[in-house]
């Protein structure tokens, strides 16, 4: 099978499942009890035309099939409808609130990779002292939740020492880097944690393997050994937790911007789903649903280059 | 119309939060409510805080000052300025035709007077030259054009049900409005001076068309205009310079919205906020022990209560619903589930909302009531006396907040010294307000905690409740005498005769235990040491309270 066979057969797997993904996700709020009318109307009682009135300007009468392929045919447009509680567009409220989550996402994985690889393949290279201590502190940041962590570098690095805001957004990049910076930390610890336990499992994996030893014993210096021959061949299983990486900050992220009053997506999405904004609701999981799977395809898009081992496709062998 | 007041997002519990974390969707809310003690002190017994009739005045003038809020407002259009966060900002840019007092009677606002020829008729004389924030005058129009949109079923507005009562709205004269009303009504006039009343510019509203209260200005009368909103983040206030009234003390004046209780804590303790109301009740000690600033309590209108829903079951007799309340240890939430901010009461109502009534008729509506303190004996009898011993009954109880989860807790240990078994329902926090609105999400209970707050200062906001067919009548409670007399006493304008009707009600209302009354609970605000000047009451939903926030004597 061809590279870009395989790709395309991907993408549409990926389509296919961001379909199934629409129907669930729409449906699944109407399962739920309550209805947003009555939440607009701040739980007052209304006149029945004023009901009626409501639930026909949002098409909340409409049966839930056409309700269904109104919104999917708006979606492919690009139109994610009005919001019920926020009476603007959603798109637009996306647009606000994109950009914060997104650096934030984005500063938390920079975090991620940089000190979960550095200290996994520290804890497998050297051993000894230095591998207990990480296997100490990560374990410590694994067994934290990241609102936990929030609470508690809030309490020191805000409240006690001033060095960062408690919370909020900030205007401008320099102004939005420091203001995420606990936030960013807060999601990352967890993950960090793991990244690391992985690289060093594998890594020590590797380390064992014959082509190492075979390696050392031609001469080749020991931080080439490690680098070329250790590292790399580990590189596939680090990549594999890459989409769980992200999911997991996708996720995460609604509780570390509540926590730290970010006004991102993940906020909003907390505070659609209280008042049943059906349309933000659906839109924002609509998105993260597909980053969720954008990322997915990277890194099988990306796994066969990094490991020539792995065959392409996933259920037979190419031929 | 009463109503509770439902708050999304203000408490949460970790327990929630691992929840949304697992589900993604799952969304973190809250629901809950605020304040109001009682009129001349708190009650004997609660020594642990103090009301306060206000804030001292403003020493001089300040470039700005930050504001901290639980939330975000979804829109700042007054047709839907029914929540804490809205009305909060709102009330300092729009006016309303009548206006609160910081000691919450009812003053003119934008209209000079109103008066009331007739019973069916109440005349508004406005204020003249009362200049909008983009350089308009107010007319009569404005006003027409204003209430227009809260009166029209198909606007969506949060104070539709206020308007029940109105045939008409017309101008008749360039700055006179004349309200015809169906039927006497005493609740209307009152209306005037929350969101309901307010009177924004007609060409304003017209011309950012569906984006009104989204984006642009909300060109309303108010001392502040609306700055710049910093979506998901903050909201400027801006002193407006063609102000008709006292100009504000601050130029400018930041909301920003902070979800979490405890980060909302923390900026307030750093400095990063100058102060809040809606304080998280786990936040008194910290921030009153703080030396940071001031920790105040003030008159709100808020009750505690346990919503009976349902009569079906056990709870169906009153003996029981009697017991149960007589077995509540009122004492022991306050301290618990308002940490010690609260007063314990058998009152439906809350002392603040009869100050328009004659001593006699209040101290009557309060005499009358059952004490309030824990009487387990008697409850035991009574509950023996209805062959009720062993019966369950089905409280809910959610993760949104103390004042929720310890009273279900309360009303568990009340029934089990007694001989009932009180069940608890979790329901998930985003799942809580749906108890007010869905009869579905209502199934399986016969009761759960409800705090509810009135908009006006009048007893029948939350009696008329139990009126057959009422939108919180949950549990189907129809008495065609209480009726008759409510619809009386609600098209009474005279406030002696209205209270005394009141009282009555009240008094049948406490009888047959429709809910049980636990507490009231007061306003919090919390200044640092850097401004002063806000109110303490709840008056800060309806009146312009910025204005008077300024610097604190050095």
């Amino acid at each position: 099978m061809s590279f870009l066979r395989f790709a395309l057969r991907r993408l549409a797997e990926m389509a296919a499942t961001l379909f199934g993904a629409s129907f669930v996700i729409f449906g699944a709020m109407y399962l739920a009890p309550g209805n947003p009318a009555s939440f607009l109307l701040a739980g007052r009682s209304a006149s029945p035309e004023a009901l009626r009135a409501i639930n026909a300007q949002y098409h909340l009468d409409e049966p839930f099939a056409v309700q269904y392929r109104r919104w999917l045919g708006q979606v492919v447009h690009g139109d994610f409808g009005r919001s019920i509680t926020y009476r603007t567009d959603v798109s637009r409220l996306l647009a606000d609130r994109l950009p914060s989550t997104l650096l934030l996402i984005s500063m938390a994985l920079v975090l991620v990779l940089a000190a979960g690889l550095l200290l996994g393949w520290i804890g497998a290279v050297r051993g000894g002292a230095a591998d207990s201590t990480i296997l100490v502190t990560t374990t410590f940041a694994i067994g934290t939740p990241s609102f936990v962590a929030a609470v508690l570098l809030q309490g020191l690095f805000a409240v006690k020492l001033h060095w960062f805001p408690t919370g909020g957004t900030g205007e401008g990049l320099g102004q939005m880097l420091w203001h995420l910076t606990l936030p960013a930390v807060a999601l990352a610890l967890y993950l960090i944690g793991m990244l690391a336990r992985v690289t060093r499992a594998a890594m020590l994996e590797v380390l064992g393997q014959e082509h190492v030893t075979v390696a050392r014993s031609r001469g080749v210096a020991e931080h080439l050994v490690v680098r070329r021959h250790v590292f790399r061949n580990s590189l596939g299983t680090v990549l594999t937790t890459g989409g769980l990486i992200v999911s997991t900050l996708l996720v995460t992220t609604v509780l570390v911007e509540s926590a730290f009053s970010v006004g991102g997506i993940g906020q909003l999405l907390e505070l659609s789903t209280t008042t049943k904004d059906f349309p933000t609701v659906q839109a924002i999981s609509l998105i993260m649903v597909a980053l969720f799977m954008t990322v997915n395809l990277c890194v099988d898009l990306l796994h066969p280059l990094v490991d020539p081992r792995v065959a392409l496709g996933p259920r037979k062998q190419a031929a | 119309m009463p109503r509770s007041l439902t708050r999304p997002a203000a408490r949460t519990a970790v327990a929630s939060r691992t929840a949304a974390a697992l589900t993604a969707l799952a969304a973190v809310s809250l629901a809950a409510a605020c304040s109001g003690p009682p009129k001349g002190g708190p009650a004997p017994g609660s020594a642990a805080f103090q009301l306060s009739a206000g804030t001292p005045a403003a020493a001089g003038e300040l470039d700005s000052f930050t504001w901290a809020l639980y939330a975000e407002p979804p829109t700042l259009d007054y047709v839907s300025a029914f929540d804490y966060p809205q009305n909060t900002i709102v009330s300092n840019v729009c006016e309303s035709l009548m206006r609160w007092t910081p000691q919450l009677t009812m003053a003119p606002g934008l209209a000079e007077k109103a008066t009331n020829p007739d019973p069916n008729t109440w005349v508004y004389d406005l204020r003249a030259g009362v200049k909008f924030h983009d350089g308009g005058v107010m007319t009569a129009d404005d006003v027409v054009f204003s209430l227009g949109r809260q009166a029209d079923p198909e606007g969506g507005s949060a104070w539709n049900s206020d308007f029940a009562n109105v045939e008409a709205i017309t101008k008749t004269g360039p700055l006179q409005v004349t309200v015809k009303l169906k039927q006497p009504d005493a609740q209307f006039p009152q209306y005037m001076a929350t969101a309901a009343g307010v009177v924004a510019s007609k060409a304003g509203v017209e011309k950012a068309g569906k984006d009104y209260g989204t984006s642009g200005s909300l060109d309303c009368t108010g001392p502040f205009k609306l700055g710049t909103w910093n979506k998901g983040q903050s909201i400027e206030l801006q002193r407006f310079d063609g102000y008709w009234g006292t100009r504000a003390k601050s130029a400018k004046a930041v909301f920003t919205f902070l979800t979490d209780p405890s980060a909302r804590t923390n900026a307030m303790l750093s400095g990063e906020a100058d102060g809040g109301y809606l304080i998280p009740t786990e936040s008194y000690d910290r921030l009153s022990r703080s030396g940071a600033g001031t920790l105040y309590f003030g008159e709100g209108l808020s009750t505690v209560n346990v919503n009976v829903t349902s009569m079906k079951g056990a709870l169906g007799d009153v003996r029981v619903r009697r017991a149960l309340s007589m077995a509540l240890d009122r004492r022991g939430f306050v301290k618990a589930g308002l940490a010690g901010a609260g007063t314990a009461t058998n009152s439906l109502t809350t002392r603040a909302v009869w100050a328009a009534a004659p001593e006699d008729v209040r101290k009557a509506a309060f005499d009358a009531l059952p004490s309030p303190e824990q009487d387990i004996e008697q409850a035991k009898a009574l509950i023996k006396e209805a062959g009720a011993t062993g019966k369950t009954v089905t409280i809910a109880t959610s993760a949104i907040g103390q004042d929720v989860s310890l009273l279900a807790t309360a009303v568990q240990a009340a029934g089990s010294r007694i001989g009932l078994d009180v069940r608890l329902k979790t329901i998930a926090p985003n799942a809580f307000t749906a108890l007010f609105t869905d009869p579905q999400a209502r199934e399986g209970l016969d009761m759960f905690p409800e705090t509810y707050y009135d908009s006006i200062t009048d007893p029948m906001d939350l009696l008329s409740n139990f009126q057959t067919g009422a939108f919180q009548n949950y549990a189907g409670y129809s008495d065609a005498a209480y009726d008759e007399l409510a619809t009386k006493a609600r098209a009474e304008y005279d406030p002696a005769r209205r209270m005394a009707a009141a009282a009555q009600l009240q008094k049948k209302a406490a009888d047959e235990v429709l809910w049980i009354p636990v507490a009231e609970w007061p306003t919090a605000v919390f200044l640092n040491k850097r401004i002063t000047g806000a109110p303490t009451t709840i008056s800060y939903l309806y009146s312009p309270w910025a204005a008077d926030v300024g610097a604190a004597a050095r």
